[in-house]
């Protein structure tokens, strides 16, 4: 395995002492196939203990480590840094109050996610044993049930730089989860919520979200699915 | 907690969708900007026809006329990427849409070149 050095830029903001964010330059010797957590792990352990990120499960399935490298929102932890050439800009998402250095407030992101319903809504008397469904009937939720909400694709979208108060591409795909599911019966309840000035119509199919998704999930043909639904509804 | 106020991160466009939307709404200004200054000036007939035809005369120039093929060309962009949009939206394109954006384009860019044509050849 060969060892490169490379100058990596990190957005570094410390609420104590700054009043914008600033670049920081760190040089190092890292492995080709080395990710993105690897080179902040290996900062942070050995050169300068201070800089704050998330990371879990460095398996690509918590969805802590979601950071914008070099222009564009990816998962530190699967992203490997020969996807990159010459300096490797490390920021923190963008869209997202910044609390310090790659560590954003993400709890607009999740009330907004709350808003939808995340969770199964039945009305009729719950069956025995299991709760089945068909491989067809699962085949409408098959992807978007991999969400991660790293919310990469949120922080992505420029109709939320726009305004904050748009539910965002991972709120609305976790509506278009539970309304598709068949085992839901929620369906109506949530269309009404996602049905609003600042819901689903504020997607202007921009496809920066499926760009970002690391679990390459479709999530704009979703959101089209769902706006189908509402209009079919409507009518 | 910093919350950058900046609108839009034009380091982010880099993807087709994101030119095309960006591109979308920046011929729509246009669009807005022209249908303005159409309606001001057939406004002048107000003026009586003196006044028309003068203005009419100044239009009547080179640079007009090439000002009307850019026109032109911004009308079909706007028009085709609407319908893109709409097939996105509605007809399941989104999973082949950046194929649809560069038939769009083709299909405007054939048009531009067409109308373009006409317009300088009635110069």
């Amino acid at each position: 395995m060969s060892k490169e050095k490379r100058i990596i830029k990190i957005l570094r903001y410390d609420p104590a002492n700054d009043k914008k964010p600033h670049w920081v330059d760190y040089t190092g010797e890292f492995d080709s196939d080395s990710t993105i957590l690897d080179v902040l792990n290996d900062i942070h352990w050995k050169t300068d203990g201070s800089l704050a990120y998330r990371r879990s499960c460095r398996s690509g399935i918590c969805g802590s480590c979601a950071m914008k490298v070099n222009g564009q929102n990816i998962l530190a932890c699967e992203t490997p840094i020969h996807k990159f050439k010459g300096k490797i800009k490390i920021e923190p998402l963008p869209g997202f109050a910044i609390i310090k250095d790659l560590v954003v407030d993400m709890d607009l992101f999740f009330e907004k996610l709350k808003k939808v319903k995340p969770y199964l809504v039945v009305d009729k008397p719950l069956p025995d044993k299991e709760f089945t469904q068909s491989p067809e009937e699962f085949e409408y939720i098959r992807e978007s049930v991999t969400c991660i909400l790293c919310g990469a694709c949120t922080s992505s979208c420029p109709s939320l730089w726009g305004n904050e108060d748009y539910l965002g591409p991972a709120a609305l795909l976790k509506a278009y989860r539970f309304i598709f599911d068949t085992r839901d019966d929620g369906a109506n309840e949530r269309m009404d919520i996602v049905n609003d000035k600042n819901g689903i119509w504020r997607c202007h199919t921009i496809f920066n979200c499926m760009e970002a998704c690391p679990k390459d999930i479709k999530i704009t043909e979703y959101l089209s699915r769902l706006k189908v639904k509402i209009v079919e509804n409507s009518i | 907690m910093y919350k950058d106020k900046k609108f839009f991160d034009l380091g982010y466009y880099k993807f087709t969708g994101s030119w095309a939307w960006m591109l979308h709404r920046l011929s729509g200004l246009a669009l807005i900007f022209y249908l303005s200054a159409h309606i001001w000036v057939i406004s002048t007939i107000s003026k009586g026809p003196e006044g028309f035809d003068r203005v009419m005369g100044v239009l009547a120039s080179p640079l007009f006329k090439l000002l009307e093929v850019g026109l032109w060309g911004i009308i079909l962009f706007h028009a085709f990427n609407g319908i893109r949009v709409v097939i996105v939206d509605f007809w399941k394109g989104s999973l082949h849409h950046k194929k649809l954006f560069f038939i769009m384009i083709f299909i405007a860019f054939l048009l531009w070149v067409a109308g373009g044509y006409l317009i300088v050849s009635h110069m």
